[in-house]
């Protein structure tokens, strides 16, 4: 019988299944088999036998236990000591150590990288300690309001005074309610100065709810007469240089003469009422103070907040019901669905972005679009340090060869370059901390409530800190530590590091991936500049240039005008309700003949308005020159004409309207002009002329000498109004300043753009270092062989000159069309991203890219082949 | 109970000490096939051998290479001290239930 050879297929896939598992002796036995059964049965039957057999084995316990013990060197040992864990450290202190430059790029990077985190942290701490400091913070809620009519959607954290009548009129399970008006804003007299002072109106529950303890003063009766208030210590210094004040009067302007009926201790940071003083409910005019059973109760809450404390927390539920039984009362008296709701004290900051907050206010979204910016800027330095250290692989394969021969096992590997990583985060968390400190005051000048934050290092951000730096180390470290783990023993111990290519594309991706982001942010720095450039050259049409705003306070406009006109420098004068471009008011405007209404915006003036201001009329003619008796006429923009359809400028002159009761009649029209942002495109506008209004004077000057006129203007002042103080502005100081918003950004963005540019720099430059030390024995023998420097330059930038490319070929299409979309969508008139723009950011990314790579390939260039290839 | 041997397992330990010298996958599995009349799989047997030699009743070296394996080694399997005392606690305890047993058992 001829000797036939098992199935060939059936082996192989028998060994391929079982990879470096040592079977040797199982498939000598399914040898055997296939010998005895050959003998006994047909061949067909053989071979199907040898089949199930290797069958049988793939799927069994034996060959999976043996594939197990196959990974594991046979001196393998899973136990865990302190002593290893020395081992570790010492070693990653020495590589540290031994590769310095690596490991202060390395550092450096995940330092700046780390920076803007520790900020986002410190402001999270901050956030979550908010209103801790109450002593029954879990069974204090406010009630908060969401209003949606057709149109328009609001969530408040306003809600009327009548809930809190109804719940303690009506509901047990109530402890008590605090009403809290916020309006409370006065001028202090005091001497020749006003000292503005700022606060809540609220009832003596306040002081027993919240924790805000009294210094002096008897809390159960402090807040109870009219005009009887408290001042924080604060306030108390500023008004009177001491805190022994109990019982002092002062006076406030318009408001009458106030005691004072105790002292608090200033409210701590974190608390997110703000306040200076609290003055006593019944000081409020009777109809704020209270529920009147009129139906403006319900719908016109503007600045009223309701807070409640509650037994326990099983009286929520009813509370809530009850609110729920409210709101649709309220629903059906507003013409609008309104929802009252419980908002838990604690769930206050950071929680959602409600309208007309009370105090301060963190919404999570804002946190969250910080979290991620700050995860932008991390991330490519945790690229930059998986990237140099994948790079440098081969330089540790052999120890790494060592060790696993030597019975290392996988997740040891992993834990000792994890271990490393930590180290040198922990390292870069020092770093990160010094740059840290530089920023935060930058930070909390930005904000709007920044000087509020307390951003100081407590142990508990310093804990968080350091958590973050272990999970840093472990985001940086893990495709390192997973690659070196992941080593062949024999190939690593050749020196041959397991060169993969998908490995490579990663990495490049990496390195694309990172310039892209620190173009894209080149992109959007010199696009937020050209902008800001734009907005203050924009033609708003109108005069800008050469008219100072004067507040007139309480002055009365006609003294104001005969006194200021005497003045040399002053040549024309107009009266104004608000300032043109920056503030005004709005009013639905019903028209007569059609009877629609819309809703327009307008300013109240006078007839010098728009003679000062350059506006042009195309129709009619400007408000008449005679004494005024009441509101007669309203001149109108192009778009009110539009919107009316009132048909040309000329057709609607003399067309009647009504405004809040009042009927005006067409007299002009005026070109448009940007009478608001330029973010918002221009609507409907109109004037109005009403003396009562004005609160601003405008002067158009001429100023030879600025200092002096503007001392004239002060001493004329001072003869109208020797008690408050002159409050001169330059019209278009006031315009840029309403864009100061800009200059925020265009911070915000310079510097977010610096840390993500150095970052990728810094990767950038780790590689070509690496890569010149890799090559240095190739280049020399090139140049022995007669290769010129900037060939040899070229050589060693054409990778990375390739993979820039790239990064602009990604980087051009995504920015071009966020940018586009993005400032559409913020800015009504804006600068389109032009081509320009796109080669200037590319020249600067190049530059700085070229510029660092050529310092190191320079080097390796122009090195003596004598020196590199001497030790062969 | 100390140990737990399951019949099977039980089967092959006292197979394998039944074969002395001469125990290896192949003439286990013809033994237990020819002794008990039943077909096992192959996967099973050695399934149930990395058991026992994870349990410490079993231990194996390599050796013995021939023309019908194609050159390739046996592993030869070798019940340990352990193994020994596993099963004859097995036994006793068969043992104390036989003489314990009120019914007769023995069929002939």
């Amino acid at each position: 019988m001829k000797q036939r050879q098992p199935p060939k297929l059936a082996r192989k896939l028998f060994e391929w299944y079982c990879g470096q598992a040592k079977v040797n002796d199982l498939l000598g036995d399914l040898d055997e088999w296939f010998y005895l059964n050959q003998k006994n049965k047909s061949a067909l039957a053989a071979k199907w036998l040898y089949w199930k057999q290797v069958l049988s084995l793939v799927f069994s316990y034996a060959v999976r236990r043996r594939k197990q013990q196959a990974k594991v060197s046979d001196f393998a040992s899973s136990s865990f000591s302190v002593a290893i864990l020395n081992n570790y450290f010492k070693i990653a202190a020495r590589n540290l150590y031994k590769h310095k430059y690596f490991s202060i790029v390395n550092a450096v990077g995940l330092a700046i990288g780390m920076s803007v985190s520790l900020l986002l942290i410190t402001l999270y701490v901050h956030v979550c300690t908010f209103d801790n400091f109450h002593a029954q913070k879990e069974n204090i809620y406010r009630v908060i309001t969401s209003h949606r009519t057709v149109d328009r959607e609001w969530e408040l954290a306003l809600s009327p005074f009548s809930i809190a009548e109804r719940l303690n009129s009506e509901l047990v399970g109530i402890e008590k309610t605090v009403r809290i008006n916020s309006s409370f804003s006065a001028d202090v007299v005091s001497g020749n100065l006003n000292i503005p002072l700022q606060g809540y109106y609220t009832e003596p529950s306040f002081l027993q709810v919240f924790n805000y303890p009294l210094i002096s003063g008897n809390p159960l009766s402090a807040l109870q007469k009219p005009n009887s208030i408290l001042l924080t210590e604060t306030a108390a210094r500023k008004l009177f240089n001491t805190t022994d004040v109990l019982g002092r009067t002062f006076e406030v302007t318009g408001q009458g003469n106030f005691e004072v009926a105790g002292v608090l201790l200033d409210p701590p940071k974190n608390s997110h009422m703000v306040f200076e003083a609290l003055v006593s409910h019944s000081t409020l005019p009777p109809a704020e103070q209270t529920y009147s059973g009129d139906f403006k109760d319900w719908t016109e809450f503007g600045r009223q907040y309701v807070y409640v404390r509650v037994k326990d927390e099983s009286a929520t539920a009813g509370l809530e019901k009850y609110l729920a039984e409210l709101s649709g009362e309220a629903s059906k008296r507003a013409e609008a669905k309104i929802d009252f709701r419980l908002q838990a004290l604690t769930d206050i900051n950071p929680g959602r972005d409600l309208v007309a907050g009370l105090g301060q206010q963190w919404d999570t979204t804002g946190l969250i679009i910080f979290g991620v910016i700050c995860l932008l800027i991390l991330l490519p330095a945790c690229f930059n340090y998986a990237n140099i250290s994948i790079a440098r692989a081969l330089k540790r394969s052999k120890e790494i060869g060592l060790r696993k021969t030597m019975g290392g096992l996988k997740n040891q590997i992993f834990f000792q370059f994890i271990t490393e990583t930590v180290v040198i985060t922990l390292i870069s968390l020092l770093g990160a901390l010094i740059i840290f400190y530089f920023i935060r005051a930058e930070f909390q000048s930005m904000m709007v409530s920044g000087s509020m934050l307390d951003l100081s290092l407590t142990w508990k951000v310093s804990w968080a800190f350091f958590i973050f730096a272990m999970f840093t180390g472990l985001l940086a470290g893990f495709f390192p530590a997973m690659h070196f783990a992941g080593l062949n023993p024999i190939q690593a111990l050749k020196s041959q590091g397991g060169k993969r290519s998908s490995k490579n594309r990663i990495r490049k991706g990496l390195t694309v991936f990172q310039f892209s982001l620190s173009l894209c942010f080149i992109i959007a720095l010199i696009l937020f500049s050209r902008q800001y450039q734009y907005t203050l050259n924009f033609d708003f049409g109108f005069q800008r240039e050469g008219i100072v705003d004067v507040q007139l306070q309480d002055v009365k406009p006609e003294q104001f005008r005969n006194e200021f006109s005497k003045l040399a420098s002053v040549s024309k004068m107009s009266m104004a309700s608000h300032i043109l471009g920056v503030s005004m008011t709005s009013a639905q405007v019903r028209s007569v003949d059609k009877n629609d209404s819309l809703d327009v915006a307008h300013i109240f003036i006078d007839q010098q308005y728009l003679d000062i201001f350059k506006l042009k009329l195309l129709a009619g003619k400007n408000f008449p020159n005679e004494i005024w008796q009441r509101e007669k006429y309203i001149i109108v923009n192009e778009e009110f004409v539009k919107d009316f359809q009132l048909g040309t400028p000329t057709e609607a002159i003399g067309k009647l309207f009504s405004i809040g009761g009042k009927d005006v009649e067409i007299i002009g029209v005026m070109q448009n002009f940007n009478y608001r942002r330029i973010s918002q495109k221009i609507g409907r506008f109109l004037f109005r002329m009403n003396p009562e209004e004005f609160v601003v004077a405008n002067l158009n000057v001429n100023f030879l000498d600025t200092y002096g006129s503007l001392a004239q203007m002060e001493s004329v002042w001072k003869t109208l109004e020797p008690e408050k103080k002159f409050e001169a502005r330059f019209f278009d100081d006031e315009i840029r300043e309403s864009y100061d918003f800009y200059e925020t950004l265009l911070k915000l963005v310079g510097f977010l753009g610096l840390l993500a540019l150095s970052i990728s720099l810094l990767g950038l430059l780790g590689m070509v270092v690496y890569t010149s030390e890799t090559k240095i024995k190739e280049v020399g023998i090139r140049k022995v062989m007669g290769a010129s420097t900037p060939s040899i330059i070229l050589l060693l930038s054409k990778d990375y000159l390739k993979l820039m490319l790239w990064a602009t070929l990604f980087a051009i299409p995504v920015s071009t069309l966020v940018a586009n979309n993005f400032l559409a969508a913020m800015q009504h008139y804006h600068v389109t991203l032009s081509f320009w723009d796109i080669l200037l950011s590319l020249a600067i990314l190049l530059g700085l890219g070229l510029a660092t790579i050529a310092s190191q390939t320079f080097k390796t260039a122009s090195t003596n082949p004598a020196e590199t290839l001497r030790a062969e | 109970m100390k140990t737990y041997l399951g019949e099977f397992e039980e089967l092959v330990l006292l197979t394998v000490a039944s074969l002395g010298e001469e125990a290896y996958g192949v003439s286990i599995q013809q033994d237990i096939e020819t002794r008990c009349k039943r077909t096992i799989s192959i996967g099973a047997l050695h399934s149930t051998i990395t058991r026992l030699e994870e349990k410490g009743f079993l231990k194996s070296w390599l050796g013995g290479a021939t023309q019908e394996r194609g050159g390739r080694s046996k592993r030869y399997y070798e019940i340990t001290q352990a193994g020994k005392k596993a099963v004859a606690e097995s036994k006793n305890m068969r043992d104390e239930l036989w003489s314990l047993s009120k019914v007769k058992l023995s069929l002939k």
